[in-house]
């Protein structure tokens, strides 16, 4: 289609442009509202951004930022992927992580689910409360409390094992049972406070809907399926594909702390691995050329998807 | 069996599932299954009250389970007297107060943009990408202590502030959540003659309260739980927020690389009844945050706003 | 004065937006170039030049006048933050009796850039000094590590300090600084330029003692360890004779950790009984270095330590477990040996009597396998060094402040007690931003003290062993004050750990880790796989793993750069000699 010619279409293309003026008029507020947030995601991630060239060069610290530092193309990604453990260890985090990442979204929605059925709301609440707290010790404590938890001789876990004659089970420093203590006590640290968009979704759901469910006869289980779980989809689809965006951190405050050399075969990860490398002997190249290379991977998960949810369910998750 | 009493529990059955009328297995197992799991959660945080008010010389040979042994309010006492641990307590309530206020209306701005359909603000997508990349991509330490330094905020508030003022997760969920608001009541409010703006704050927010108490509580619980930003942005530990200050005395011991004089030090900061007290008071503030943000989690809002 | 730092702490704030706008819209056009412009602009503002016109300013003492002004930054321990400027009130980091002699004395006013709580060796300090090097924004001081100090001095950041030392350096400091050899120079010279004054750490503190609960020995009825076969005797006893008389198997002969080096609980004691010497180099009979942990004698010690954990006198658990946890066992009397440092009657033996008045510890010489002497291994202690930024005004001013602080505490217008460690806050010399001591001074305190004591006469003392000796008294005196610092006499106690480090000196025993520059190019590739090989190696192996698996992490650390690092290391040391 050619512009321009005769009036016809003169007439035609300034009339498109009124509507179209009227429509920027329109949505200007919005622009407005954004502007704010605009303004500061481009100053302080936009513009540190720019940093992220360091991970193709061989960076000195005390050069400067802006210094003649040596470029080095992908030799800082070579570097990593030709060391002798990585391998294993970027199969440690996707091994701990993938578990952490599924079991993170199934326990809090069951806690929400069960939590919603408690009638008596003071017990709910104090449940509520009390199951957020391991969240607010820091690993370095926990990992201190775990030793002893879990110790194969003077242990409250074992001995509970002991009772039904299981023999002892050195949680942290057998490569068969890391990687589970990892997950297991990762989930029973965040769980609680993981509960807490959920049973959000959940007030959201219009009481009316339970009360006819109610009507026609639902039980309980009905009710949740039919009405609480599709009342948390958009929730649960969200934080899911979001995760997804996590599947390389496998979480280096828990790991740093509760590892030992006995377990590195299955328990170091890529960021134990990366700040033993790198930040001892400042290699901040390498380091943020494995940072860059994380978010390619999570940029791939999360637009696949992003686009999968939005062609198969027409639901755009932003 | 009768037929009359088959006849009977049916009725029941039929009349109150669920309402607790008769005597129902199933509420009992589930709370005592979730009794049960949250007493397991109370567990690491007793250990940690029992550790600071025990005698040091039992903390020490980890004698102290879950009640203390000795009972003492010595490391209390100490604790009372450290300036520093207070100041930094200040801080990070003065944190909360700008940062968590500046999150939400941040993420309010842009969550309400962006939950609108492309038909009616085309550049949503563009927009909700631009925001979205921020979340997957960072240059690193060094460039972004660079540019909060050459921005002149080393050393005061807003650097602990600004840097993380548009929390994108944040947006993404609220503007979801925005999405479900029915569209009869914003199509009423516009017949009215409403603006966006007054669509927004008379509409959309306050029928959003629950997803808005849960971005504030975890608006809180990510500014009160932050430490490294603290301690690389603040050049004087006067600035330091709490978690900073604990974070320097509960590191792990690490021999090999300790200098004379800090293995000398050593003897006397590893008092672990005085971090236990420390560690103690200073999550107590963001665990009783969560009590109090429950009482916007209440069912049938939505209808209740609608209403008034 | 507060008030105004506050409104100042506020007051940023309403310029950021401001900021915030000009910044984007300077960026708008490229992001990568205009960057660079906020940072000329700020590294302008550097101290104007003050002339000086004092003839006595060149003295190793002599005063500026008028008075200077130097910039450094610094770690704040919490230590200091408490146990010094928390009781010394009239005092604050800025400015206390440090800080006042340096201004008045030497006409020096410190500033601090920015200060960290924490240890200088702590991630936060490492990260914060890097971000620091890596903004442009260098203070005139700058105190930093051998890689951090390797990477300045090759990228032209910092003065050659070889004349300025030889001009300025006291005869006490030149003295002082040169007593630890000149291995702490030789990691701060650079193509022949001293391009930093190392803060010299003394390798003799680190000696290793063999830490034994005599109360057990005496209970058991044996006698201190000659040989190796006693250790592993004594071992077996604590394990196996019941010496708490409780009736129970829970005791240890042995305390491990999972870090298993290091200064408390650590193996280097023990493998040295074997004449192994991880972790360090060692010159072979050829002259060449070679590293001391891929040598057979590594592979005998470790058979020897899985037998010990096979018998139980080792914690199976030690593997999980970082020193904190197994001071815990020392304290609840679960551990009756362990190879340290001379400071560990302090901590963590010190918990084991807070639990138990009649437990008693007792520093013993390390011994061999057949009786003789055995080699005492040290690490290169030196890790701080005071770099000075190229055209700093007065770069001569760090070397005054060590003349100074030398003077203060060991000169002849010493005034110990009011400088370095006053009754009521002991560790005031941290307050100085340089630190340097005599590295022999605790030995010598030890050796005055001795000598007073075996004449009977302790009015001579004077300085640091004065203090010392009170402490002992203190204990002495069965005091509750008294309780508390048991640990100090049993350093500098007639029985105490020092007198074994004077006995090692006396007898030459040392063996000096000789590799002592910054790490070399394949080191920084490669030293972190090949410690992360050999720590995981050994804790299999004495977990029970095979003892053929030494062999082949010998041939696996060769292959993965061991040889080409042992190359450097020779390249470095034929250069060095």
């Amino acid at each position: 289609m050619h512009l321009g010619g005769s009036p016809l279409h003169f007439a035609q293309a300034s009339e498109e442009i009124t509507m179209r003026s009227a429509r920027t008029w329109r949505e200007l507020p919005f622009h407005l509202m954004i502007l704010p947030a605009l303004l500061l995601i481009a100053v302080f991630s936009y513009i540190p951004m720019a940093g992220i060239t360091i991970a193709f060069q061989k960076f000195i610290p005390a050069k400067g930022l802006f210094g003649q530092q040596k470029w080095v193309g992908w030799d800082n990604f070579s570097y990593v992927l030709e060391l002798p453990s990585f391998g294993q260890v970027l199969w440690n985090t996707l091994y701990i992580s993938s578990f952490k990442l599924v079991l993170g979204l199934l326990v809090p929605i069951i806690f929400a689910i069960l939590l919603n059925e408690l009638k008596n709301e003071t017990i709910k609440r104090s449940i509520q409360t009390t199951i957020y707290l391991p969240y607010f010790l820091s690993w370095v404590v926990l990992g201190g409390i775990l030793i002893d938890l879990l110790s194969p001789s003077g242990g409250i876990v074992n001995a509970l094992l002991k009772s039904f004659s299981i023999e002892p089970v050195f949680f942290l420093g057998d490569n068969k049972w890391f990687p589970a203590t990892l997950i297991v006590s990762d989930i029973w640290k965040s769980f609680g406070y993981g509960t807490i968009v959920y049973l959000a979704a959940i007030t959201g759901i219009d009481p009316g809907l339970y009360e006819a469910a109610t009507i026609d006869g639902a039980n309980r289980w009905k009710k949740a399926w039919h009405i609480t779980l599709p009342g948390m989809r958009m929730v649960i689809v969200l934080l899911s594909v979001l995760s997804l965006g996590q599947l390389l951190n496998a979480g280096f405050d828990q790991v740093f702390n509760l590892y030992s050399p006995q377990v590195y075969e299955s328990g170091d990860i890529l960021d134990t691995f990366v700040y033993r490398i790198g930040l001892l002997d400042a290699q901040y190249g390498v380091a943020t050329a494995v940072g860059f290379f994380k978010s390619i991977v999570s940029l791939v998960l999360i637009s696949g998807s992003y686009f999968l949810a939005y062609r198969f369910a027409k639901y755009r998750i932003f | 069996m009768s037929g009359n009493s088959t006849k009977s529990a049916s009725t029941v059955m039929y009349r109150s599932p669920g309402t607790g009328k008769r005597f129902d297995w199933f509420v009992v197992v589930n709370a005592t299954f979730l009794i049960v799991v949250a007493v397991l959660c109370v567990l690491p945080l007793l250990h940690i009250i029992a550790l600071s008010f025990s005698s040091s010389a039992a903390a020490s040979a980890g004698y102290v389970k879950l009640w203390p042994v000795d009972f003492t309010l010595a490391s209390y006492d100490f604790t009372a007297g450290r300036e520093g641990f207070w100041r930094s307590m200040v801080i990070s309530l003065e944190r909360i107060a700008i940062g968590t206020p500046l999150n939400l209306l941040l993420t309010i701005l842009v969550a309400y943009p962006l939950s609108k359909e492309t038909q009616h603000f085309r550049f949503r997508l563009v927009y909700a990408w631009i925001f979205f990349v921020t979340m997957l991509f960072n240059g690193g330490l060094i460039p972004w202590y660079v540019t909060i330094k050459q921005l002149g905020l080393l050393d005061s508030i807003w650097a602990l502030v600004l840097p993380g003022a548009v929390p994108v997760f944040s947006i993404v969920l609220l503007l979801n959540f925005f999405r479900e608001v029915p569209k009869e009541l914003e199509e009423s409010a516009i017949i009215d003659g409403a603006g966006q703006w007054t669509t927004l704050w008379r509409i959309y927010v306050p029928i959003s309260k629950p997803a808005i108490a849960t971005l504030a509580l975890f608006s809180m619980v990510e500014h009160w739980n932050s430490w490294f930003d603290g301690l690389i942005l603040m050049g004087n530990p006067v600035h330091y927020p709490l978690q900073s200050y604990i974070q320097t005395i509960v590191i792990q011991m690490n021999f090999g690389s300790m200098s004379r004089d800090e293995l000398l030090n050593l003897a006397l900061i590893s008092d672990r009844t005085l971090k236990a007290s420390q560690i103690f008071l200073g999550s107590l503030p963001i665990i009783a945050a969560y009590p109090f943000l429950q009482k916007y989690f209440v069912k049938g809002i939505v209808l209740g706003s609608v209403k008034g | 004065m507060n008030e105004k730092k506050r409104q100042k702490y506020y007051a940023k704030g309403v310029t950021v937006a401001m900021a915030a706008v000009m910044l984007l819209s300077a960026c708008s056009g490229n992001d990568g170039g205009n960057n660079k412009e906020p940072a000329k602009t700020n590294s302008s503002d550097t101290n104007e030049g003050v002339t000086v016109g004092n003839s006595g300013v060149a003295e190793p003492l002599g005063k500026y006048d008028p008075p200077i002004e130097v910039t450094t930054v610094r770690s704040l321990s919490d230590v200091v933050e408490n146990n010094v400027l928390g009781v010394l009130k009239d005092e604050t980091l800025e400015d206390n009796r440090w800080s006042r002699v340096y201004e008045e004395q030497l006409g020096i006013k410190i500033k601090y850039n920015w200060v960290v709580k924490g240890s200088d060796n702590s991630d936060q300090y490492l990260q914060k000094m890097n971000v620091t090097l890596a903004s442009g924004d260098l203070p005139d001081m700058i105190p930093v590590n051998a890689i951090q100090l390797k990477q300045l001095a090759e990228s032209d950041q910092i003065e050659d300090m070889t004349e300025l030392y030889e001009k300025y350096a006291s005869p006490l400091t030149k003295d002082v600084l040169s007593q630890e050899g000149k291995s702490p120079f030789d990691a701060a010279t650079f193509n022949g330029k001293l391009m930093a004054i190392p803060q010299v750490d003394p390798s003799i503190e680190r000696s290793m003692f063999i830490w034994i609960r005599t109360d057990w020995l005496d209970k058991l009825g044996l006698q201190p360890p000659k040989t190796m076969s006693d250790v592993l005797s004594i071992s077996k006893a604590f394990t196996e004779d019941d010496p708490d008389g409780n009736g129970q198997k829970d005791t240890y002969g042995l305390g491990m950790t999972k870090g298993l080096w290091g200064g408390a609980m650590g193996l280097e004691g023990f493998m040295a009984g074997y004449k192994a010497y991880p972790n360090i180099w060692i010159e072979n009979e050829s002259g060449q270095l070679e590293f001391g942990s891929i040598q057979p004698e590594v592979k005998k010690a470790l058979q020897v330590i899985q037998d010990m954990v096979k018998q139980g006198q080792i914690d199976k658990e030690f593997g999980t477990k970082d020193g904190g946890k197994v001071a815990e066992q020392i304290a609840s009397s679960n551990i009756g040996m362990e190879y340290g440092e001379q400071w560990n009657s302090i901590w963590p033996l010190q918990l084991s009597k807070d639990n138990d008045k009649n437990a008693s510890w007792r520093a013993f010489p390390i011994v061999s396998e057949n009786g003789e002497t055995p080699k005492v291994p040290q690490k290169f202690s030196t890790t701080k060094f005071i770099a000075v930024r190229k055209g700093t005004e007065h770069p001569e001013a760090v070397i005054k402040l060590f003349n100074m602080h030398l003077e203060k505490n060991w000169g002849d217008t010493a005034e110990f007690d009011k400088y370095y460690a006053p009754k009521e806050a002991e560790s005031v010399w941290q307050l100085s931003p340089v630190t340097p001591a005599p590295p022999k001074k605790n030995l010598e305190a030890f050796r005055q003290i001795d000598a007073a004591r075996k004449a009977g006469d302790m009015s001579t003392l004077k300085g640091e062993a004065k203090t010392i000796q009170e402490k002992i008294d203190l204990y002495t005196s069965g005091s509750e004050e008294g309780f508390a610092v048991w640990g100090w006499e049993r350093i500098y106690g007639p029985e105490g750990s020092m007198g074994i480090t004077d006995q090692y000196d006396k007898n030459n025993q040392f063996l000096l880790d000789k590799f002592v520059s910054a790490p070399t190019p394949t080191m920084v590739e490669r030293k972190s796989t090949l410690e992360k090989m050999q720590n995981e190696v050994f804790i299999k192996i004495i977990l029970g793993q095979p003892i053929e698996e030494f062999d082949k992490f010998v041939t696996d650390w060769k292959k993965l750069g061991g040889d080409q690092i042992t190359q450097e290391v020779n390249d470095w040391y034929a250069s060095n000699k």
